[in-house]
């Protein structure tokens, strides 16, 4: 097995401004189905086409689990993984459908210690397709120090 | 206007103002019938690509964390019903799928969840959620429905609080085509 990236940002490497690399995830059909087995929700819209047109969208789509795990993925990869995901936000303004492709990308707002002495930072992520923007997100780490 | 072909979850229908008697309202605490295993992380590992070694690598995970810890994102599915079982009726946890209102499908909008501890392999969630506000009627590109907005708090199996969320749904019916 290729080892795993372990690459751990610390809290004092960390600037204001700091660009997240874009994250790149094309979603076939087949993964919006694994996303209803992976996550236990059988709810039709993630799984069953007509059903989905019937409520509107264009297409099954995936679940709010899939989303949180990919925005957290784009958090990840770039701070490592020794973060704490200490708060996320996210709203769902577009679906994500079967056939897209879905990109991440993010931009550090605030690094900071709150009232406990945690070392924090705030991010914010943006996840789009090819249409545009789907889903903002706003994060809150916690990182080592050195 | 257009009625959904098939109802998917067990909603309940009634009007907004018979709707607004439950705001304030908490559901049953639910216990998970998943646990937390490795196996359903590496599942949604694979499902978002997430090379992650606190998941993956035991090694590592032991050192950084005391154990392979579950992703975040997969708190709400230990909480899911299954499909069938021998002895239950299928029950969701989501009060907001027990709100009487007239919409016959629905669409999660936004989430925000609050992280206290991870949890490790083996660990058993509940969850109780409560009802916290319905808005009125909305026209929206999707249909005409509520918002509801529920808050849902998630322990493990020795009492401590794992995360608190905050989710809004919009349930609608679609416009006539």
């Amino acid at each position: 097995m290729a080892e795993l990236k372990q690459h751990q940002k610390y809290w004092g490497d960390v600037s204001e401004g700091d660009v997240l690399p874009r994250v790149t995830m094309h979603v076939p059909f087949a993964k919006v189905i694994l996303n209803a087995a992976a996550t236990n929700d059988y709810f039709p819209g993630h799984h069953d086409p007509e059903y989905a047109r019937a409520q509107g969208q264009r297409n099954i789509y995936l679940n709010t689990m899939a989303i949180e795990g990919f925005i957290d993925r784009v958090a990840t990869d770039w701070a490592g993984p020794g973060t704490f995901i200490r708060k996320r936000q996210m709203q769902m303004r577009a679906s994500i459908y079967a056939g897209d492709t879905m990109y991440g990308e993010g931009l550090v707002t605030r690094r900071y210690q709150d009232a406990a002495g945690r070392h924090l930072v705030d991010i914010t992520i943006s996840i789009a397709t090819d249409e545009g923007p789907r889903v903002p997100a706003a994060l809150t780490l916690e990182l080592p120090r050195r | 206007m257009a009625t959904v072909a098939q109802a998917p979850f067990p909603l309940t229908f009634g009007t907004y103002a018979d709707a607004l008697k439950l705001v304030g309202q908490a559901g049953a605490k639910t216990v998970a019938e998943f646990s937390v295993t490795w196996e359903a992380i590496k599942v949604y590992c694979a499902l978002v690509e997430d090379a992650n070694p606190s998941y993956w690598d035991e090694i590592y995970a032991r050192r950084q964390w005391g154990g392979i810890v579950a992703p975040p994102g997969l708190l709400l599915s230990w909480c899911m019903a299954l499909e069938w079982h021998p002895t239950k009726a299928r029950k969701h946890y989501i009060m907001a799928l027990r709100v009487p209102l007239p919409g016959d499908t629905l669409i999660n909008v936004a989430t925000s969840t609050e992280f206290d501890c991870h949890l490790y392999l083996g660990d058993r969630v509940s969850v109780q959620d409560r009802l916290v506000q319905i808005s009125e009627e909305k026209d929206t590109r999707l249909g005409i429905g509520h918002f509801l907005t529920t808050e849902a708090e998630f322990l493990n199996q020795d009492g401590e609080r794992v995360a608190l969320q905050t989710n809004q749904l919009f349930r609608y019916r679609t416009h006539e085509a």
